[in-house]
């Protein structure tokens, strides 16, 4: 019995004496943080992904505190709404950014693209774009071994079975560009989301010329210009045989996509489909009156 | 002769299969057209010399070398060229061809096609090394590097062994055993001029034992040729002997040190098909757009197979129709040996300098299993002949755990596939121990490149030492 009260009341004291020790080197010892990162760290999502460009939120908060404005701060997890609370912690000027998505800049799918090889190596699109150029006669498309798959941590993409290719699903997407770092054929593209998520863009990255691309996969990019010549503003380019939408300037018409003769562009998210007879329609009664404009000169 | 030796760790015993050994080299009939790839060789490819339009003849320089590390490219045949342009490598990788469409055989003046022996080695040192350049030879044991560079040491070193690698150790080939038994007096001159060239060090040529006529002709034809300090050494069947680091641990006893290169230890390796190369391109002036090439496999009878004298830029489509087209059962086309040769994803794809075999292997030989997890058996680290441990490797990398895998020398790595071939649990541990290879040499390079900008960013800003200053050091150095 003896040995039980003796044992409590030594463990009581030890306690005591350490923790009086422990109070006053907490004092002594305290590093002055600036309690700014806490209340930024609290309204990050947590996610840790590293998309932002920091390792992980604690980082990012910390920079954000000790950086002089938002230039170059910006986290695509939690997108605007998250900013705005960091920028009224830290008294910054909040820099907005449209919303950002992946997107998968080929369309190379099982029917399109015929098979001439077998793989059977390791599963990993890094290893495989280290041995060759791919199953198919394509050297710029999908591997198909889900390398963006594994690096997604939000469980944003999966593979489509019957195409062959990654899908984005564009709620859980965060933009935070894991995915296009993996890819080894730089094929996901971080691209603005568009108003109420409607996007143009070029659904291929074949910079072959036009009939190498064009019996590599039926839905091939085989750079012929028609879009760049057909668009109004600017915002189609060809180079190194692949046409290039810039979001920036894109004003969603679908001229381009109605025009293209592979089906290379793609509208995403319209409210109605394409009619492409309509718009082409469109393209030639403005082509004449141009003509006839320019022959009254 | 002395007895038979090997390499001291690692190292796997496949069945050697050298089926096609009895074949006798036959010379291939031209093709109609020929596409020569610039990038013959490692490092920076070449760059074309000749414009769509022009008249060529075989043997004529038509790329000239595309940085130090390069090499000359000449016209394999004579014709006219009809387009430069990219086209699709044996991996599907697009590269630079020079598409030649050939008109009868002329060869370039000056190029001595006779068959007469050429036994006097010259006595210029830099006329050697001339040739060599010149004439595009390079390294034909499958890195293909430029044989000019290898052959002139950076001043300080010094050879004390010039290796010739007749091991063949890869399954299947027999490509190298065939010249060595039908041509061995070339050969063993080719390595009295690379010695010359070396500053008279002394040569084995280090022939593996399941290769007895080899052996012996070349043994014979050294005997015969009487030139000092060149033997034959048996070597123990093991693959992979022919690495560059195994075959100078069996004949000399000693290690090149991580990221080293041969010369630090004193040697210098040379396949016996490299030394066929430098006695045609220095004794006969004839540039190298020939070499050998097996075709075989198990798919394929033997009266099929066969042992062709190729010149570059054939198409192997063409060469493969030659030989009887492919057998129907041929689940894979392999282009090298089955232990490191690459699996081709294009037969269009056409004959290099470094070609050695078109082999047509069965599903039952290629089919991987599937890999199930690891059982910590210790096998791969066993095989390896680099005295790595792959498992660990192979997690490393998955971790991405870039710092870990330098210190594990994933850096060292062959890619003799040992590891691979060893693990019951088949996992396919070459593909990823390749890819973490890949990574920690990038990291190395990427602190070579930084340190190197530092540096020069140091000497740029530090004033230049004043000249007494300099006198002063000079007198140290001297004393």
């Amino acid at each position: 019995m003896t040995t039980i009260i003796w044992t409590i009341v030594t463990l009581a004291a030890l306690g005591l004496v350490l923790s009086v020790v422990l109070f006053f080197v907490a004092k002594k010892f305290k590093v002055e943080e600036d309690p700014r990162i806490d209340e930024v760290e609290k309204v990050m999502p947590g996610a840790n992904c590293g998309g932002c460009g920091f390792a992980g939120c604690r980082a990012f908060a910390d920079s954000a505190v000790k950086a002089s404005s938002l230039d170059g701060i910006f986290c695509p997890v939690g997108g605007n709404d998250v900013m705005k609370k960091v920028a009224g912690i830290l008294g910054y000027e909040l820099k907005e950014k449209a919303p950002e998505v992946a997107v998968l800049r080929c369309n190379g799918t099982c029917s399109a693209r015929p098979r001439v090889n077998d793989y059977d190596g390791a599963a990993s699109c890094r290893v495989k774009a280290a041995l060759y150029s791919g199953d198919t006669l394509c050297a710029f498309g999908c591997l198909g071994c889900g390398d963006c798959v594994a690096a997604c941590q939000f469980g944003a993409i999966s593979m489509d079975p019957e195409t062959g290719l990654p899908v984005v699903d564009e709620a859980k997407c965060t933009a935070c560009g894991a995915c296009a770092k993996a890819c080894p054929r730089k094929l996901i593209e971080i691209r603005p989301k568009g108003p109420r998520s409607m996007r143009v863009y070029v659904a291929c990255s074949n910079r072959d010329k036009g009939p190498a691309a064009k019996k590599a996969c039926a839905n091939a990019c085989i750079g012929c210009g028609i879009c760049a010549k057909t668009c109004t503003h600017g915002a189609v380019t060809v180079e190194n045989n692949i046409a290039y939408i810039d979001p920036t300037k894109c004003k969603l018409c679908r001229e381009c996509e109605a025009m293209c003769p592979t089906g290379a562009i793609h509208g995403l998210n319209f409210p109605k489909p394409l009619d492409k007879a309509a718009v082409k329609a469109r393209i030639a009664e403005r082509a004449k009156k141009a003509k006839e404009a320019a022959n009254e000169q | 002769m002395s007895s038979k030796i090997t390499f001291s760790i690692g190292g796997v015993h496949p069945d050697d299969a050298k089926l096609a050994r009895a074949c006798a080299t036959e010379v291939l009939p031209l093709p109609e057209v020929v596409y020569v790839s610039m990038a013959q060789h490692l490092g920076a490819p070449a760059k074309p010399v000749v414009s769509v339009g022009d008249y060529v003849k075989a043997g004529q320089v038509i790329a000239e070398p595309g940085g130090f590390i390069s090499a000359f490219v000449h016209s394999p045949v004579s014709g006219t060229v009809k387009s430069i342009a990219p086209r699709k490598d044996l991996a599907g990788n697009s590269v630079t061809h020079v598409e030649i469409a050939v008109e009868g055989d002329e060869w370039a003046e000056g190029i001595d096609l006779s068959d007469t022996l050429v036994t006097e080695i010259p006595e210029d040192r830099q006329f050697i090394l001339d040739r060599v350049k010149n004439n595009g030879v390079v390294g034909l044991g499958g890195a293909t590097f430029p044989a000019h560079v290898k052959l002139n040491p950076a001043p300080g070193s010094k050879a004390e062994c010039l290796i010739l690698n007749g091991a063949e150790c890869e399954p299947y080939l027999t490509s190298d055993y065939r010249i060595m038994v039908e041509r061995p007096k070339e050969i063993v001159i080719g390595a009295a001029i690379m010695q010359k060239v070396l500053g008279g060090c002394r040569c084995v040529i280090g022939i593996e034992e399941n290769k007895p006529e080899a052996i012996k002709s070349m043994s014979e034809a050294v005997a015969s040729l009487g030139y000092p300090d060149i033997r034959v050494q048996v070597l123990k069947k093991r693959y992979p002997q022919g690495g560059e680091k195994q075959l100078i641990d069996a004949v000399m006893h000693r290690q090149v040190g991580s990221g080293a290169l041969p010369i630090s230890v004193g040697a210098v390796v040379q396949n016996v098909a490299t030394s066929l190369a430098v006695y045609e391109a220095v004794q006969k002036n004839k540039p190298l757009v020939t070499n050998t090439l097996t075709i075989t496999g198990d798919c394929l009878p033997v009266e099929k197979m066969h042992n062709y004298l190729f010149r570059i830029g054939m198409p192997l489509s063409y060469i493969a129709e030659v030989a009887g087209g492919v057998p129907q059962d041929a689940a894979k086309i392999i282009s090298g040996g089955p232990m490191m040769g690459r699996a081709i994803s294009n037969l269009d794809a056409c004959t290099v300098k470094g070609s050695s075999s078109l082999l047509y292997l069965s599903e039952s030989r290629t089919r991987r299993k599937s890999a199930s997890a690891c059982i910590r058996c210790g096998r791969c680290s066993d095989a390896c002949p680099m005295g790595l441990e792959p498992f660990l490797l192979n997690r490393l990398y998955k971790a991405g755990d870039v710092e870990g895998l330098e210190q594990a020398s994933a850096q060292d790595c062959i890619e003799c596939g040992c590891c691979l071939y060893s693990c019951p649990a088949y996992i396919p541990l070459l593909d990823y121990v390749r890819q973490a290879k890949g990574m920690a040499l990038g990291a190395i390079r990427a602190r070579a490149a930084a340190a190197k900008a530092a540096a020069e960013a140091a000497k740029a800003a530090a004033p230049t030492p004043a000249p007494a200053e300099a006198a002063k050091n000079n007198e140290k150095i001297s004393k």
